[in-house]
């Protein structure tokens, strides 16, 4: 599952208006695999949103396995762009992304700032604290 | 369905629009998301301003001659509330900083005082989490135990099954007004007699009403009647709570403070007559006198009128929403108020609301603090549309093409 922000910038950045940026994501939902309807369920849900949001995230090797899903598909669109953002990368990378920058570049800066009803702040919030929680578990390598 | 009868225009919007600021600035916003905020008339901002440019300073505490023109205002707004519910004297005014305050208020030192375990509260299915969640925090201290009326399936209240809830416990019926979820508007007089019969007091959250319906608290024969200042074209910030006077004289007060005692020392402290014994620290001043300017506003208007134009309003907007596929309105009791809830077959009421947004149509979507409401229902949740005084037909009609248009290309 690997996600192009590149491809993701120039689309969202092409689309003008606000009606097409969601049409867009509507788009973009589309490739996003569904959770399993086990992994959706309360433990994994995320709570304060207009729309039901799920996320699991565990790490192999390093790196960040990201799932998520919501019932609505423009949620499920922005949460593409956190997979774009942080899927598979390491807890390094993962908390040197100015991902509030991007959407700005992209024009979605206003899903961020009415974030209590789409749950994207608090998913991102997640991820950072679980990528600065990983680089704290992890023994120190003294030589 | 047959389509709603246009009214004779005895009600001007067109005039009443030119009186909102930010509706003139934005003229292409359609906002009907009312049961949230209103928006403000120019009478409500120029008041604030004028307490501030000309009476402004601390009320009820120096002689000088500012001070007494700031009591003199802040105890007119009093009055002018009292005036609009119609109540038996200024005194059982409480200011507070809204309907969540308000019953606060009531729950901690009325509920605290008269309320022992065993004792019961009957709430509704309909109530906002402002008139539910204060009762649990008192319930769980207290040892209270809430029950529930339940809800027909047409969105109105079982009152057979609450004439059953009512018992020799019941001390208090917690009932909302006008449901901001889905516009039922329960039969208070007729609850209020049966919870009297029973020796039980009433409180009345009138929040979402006070916009549309013309409150009267000695007709009504509750005892508390609590609303917010924003929901009815005023300030944030304020709002008041209406008390009969004897059950308010005999409420110990519930935060200490300045302004709320009569004489402070530290063997004990005595405390102020109502309503001043509920107001620690200064107050909303200038925001008190905004509400006073709007509820001025809305009681010189034709409020028989306006209460048939924004029926007509829904009625448009229910025949409409009937004529589009998928679409279902959540709560159809008779009599209810100008606001609307949808559920869709095939979309998310969120990505509705995202799709109008981008047309700049401002409505509402979620569980509207209604959880308990919205489980129910067995609904995460509705699309809600809450009009007013000065939306328009054409309004109407634009939320529903653009509704037309996003469902047709979401499915
Ligand atoms: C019926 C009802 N009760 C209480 C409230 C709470 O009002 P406030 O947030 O102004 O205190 C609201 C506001 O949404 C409401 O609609």
């Amino acid at each position: 599952m690997t996600f192009d922000r590149a491809r993701i910038t120039e689309q969202l950045g092409q689309a003008a208006s606000w009606e097409a940026k969601n049409r867009l994501l509507v788009q973009i939902a589309r490739e996003l695999p569904a959770l399993d309807d086990a992994d959706r369920d309360d433990a994994h849900r995320v709570h304060g949103c207009e729309s039901g949001v799920w996320m699991s995230l565990d790490w192999r090797d390093d790196r960040l396995t990201l799932r998520l899903d919501s019932d609505s598909r423009v949620v499920r669109g922005l949460l593409v762009l956190v997979l774009a953002a942080f899927h598979g990368r390491s807890a390094d990378d993962i908390l040197s992304v100015d991902f509030a920058g991007w959407l700005a570049q992209l024009g979605l800066a206003r899903f961020l700032t009415s974030s209590r009803a789409n749950g994207l702040k608090a998913i991102v919030d997640r991820v950072r604290d679980a990528a600065s929680r990983h680089l704290a578990d992890r023994p120190a390598r003294y030589c | 369905m047959s389509p709603p009868v246009p009214l004779s225009p005895a009600f001007d919007v067109a005039a009443l629009r030119e009186q909102f600021p930010l509706l003139c600035a934005q003229p292409a916003l359609v906002y009907l998301d009312n049961a949230a905020t209103t928006h403000k008339p120019r009478a409500v901002l120029d008041a604030e301003r004028r307490f501030y440019e000309t009476s402004n300073a601390n009320v009820h505490r120096s002689v000088h001659r500012l001070a007494h023109a700031a009591t003199d205002a802040f105890e007119n707004a009093r009055s002018t509330i009292a005036r609009f519910l119609n109540a038996h004297d200024a005194r059982e005014i409480v200011f507070t900083r809204g309907t969540t305050e308000a019953i606060n208020l009531v729950a901690q030192s009325w509920g605290r005082s008269q309320l022992h375990a065993g004792d019961e509260i009957i709430l509704t299915m309909l109530e906002h989490h402002a008139n539910i969640v204060p009762w649990q925090m008192l319930a769980a201290e207290r040892g209270l135990t809430l029950r529930v009326v339940e809800l027909q399936p047409d969105g109105s209240l079982d009152l057979a099954q609450f004439r059953q809830l009512m018992g020799s416990r019941t001390r208090l019926l917690a009932v909302t007004a006008l449901s901001n979820a889905i516009g039922t508007r329960p039969p208070l007089r007729e609850m209020i007699d049966t919870a009297h019969r029973h020796g039980a007091r009433v409180l009345v959250d009138a929040a979402q009403a006070m916009a549309h319906d013309i409150i009267d608290v000695q007709d009504l024969d509750a005892d508390f009647l609590v609303f917010s200042g924003h929901k009815v074209f005023g300030p944030t910030g304020i709002g008041a709570l209406w008390a009969r006077g004897d059950l308010l004289a005999g409420m110990p007060p519930w935060q200490g403070g300045g302004e709320m005692i009569e004489r402070v020392s530290f063997s004990g402290t005595t405390y102020q007559a109502p309503p001043y014994r509920f107001e620690a620290g200064t107050p909303p001043m200038a925001q008190a006198v905004g509400l006073a300017a709007a509820l001025d506003w809305l009681g010189a208007l034709d409020r028989p009128a306006l209460a048939a134009y924004e029926d007509m309003l829904r009625a448009t907007l229910e025949h409409g929403l009937a004529a589009l596929p998928g679409v279902r309105v959540v709560g159809t009791a008779p009599g209810k108020g100008p606001l609307v809830s949808a559920a869709f077959e095939q979309a998310h009421p969120f990505d509705v609301a995202q799709f109008l947004d981008a047309r700049d149509i401002a409505v509402r979507v979620g569980t509207h603090c209604a959880q308990p409401l919205m489980e129910t229902l067995q609904l995460p949740g509705t699309l809600r549309i809450s009009l007013c005084a000065y939306n328009t037909v054409t309004e109407v009609e634009a939320l529903l093409s653009a509704l037309a248009d996003t469902l047709e290309w979401l499915q």
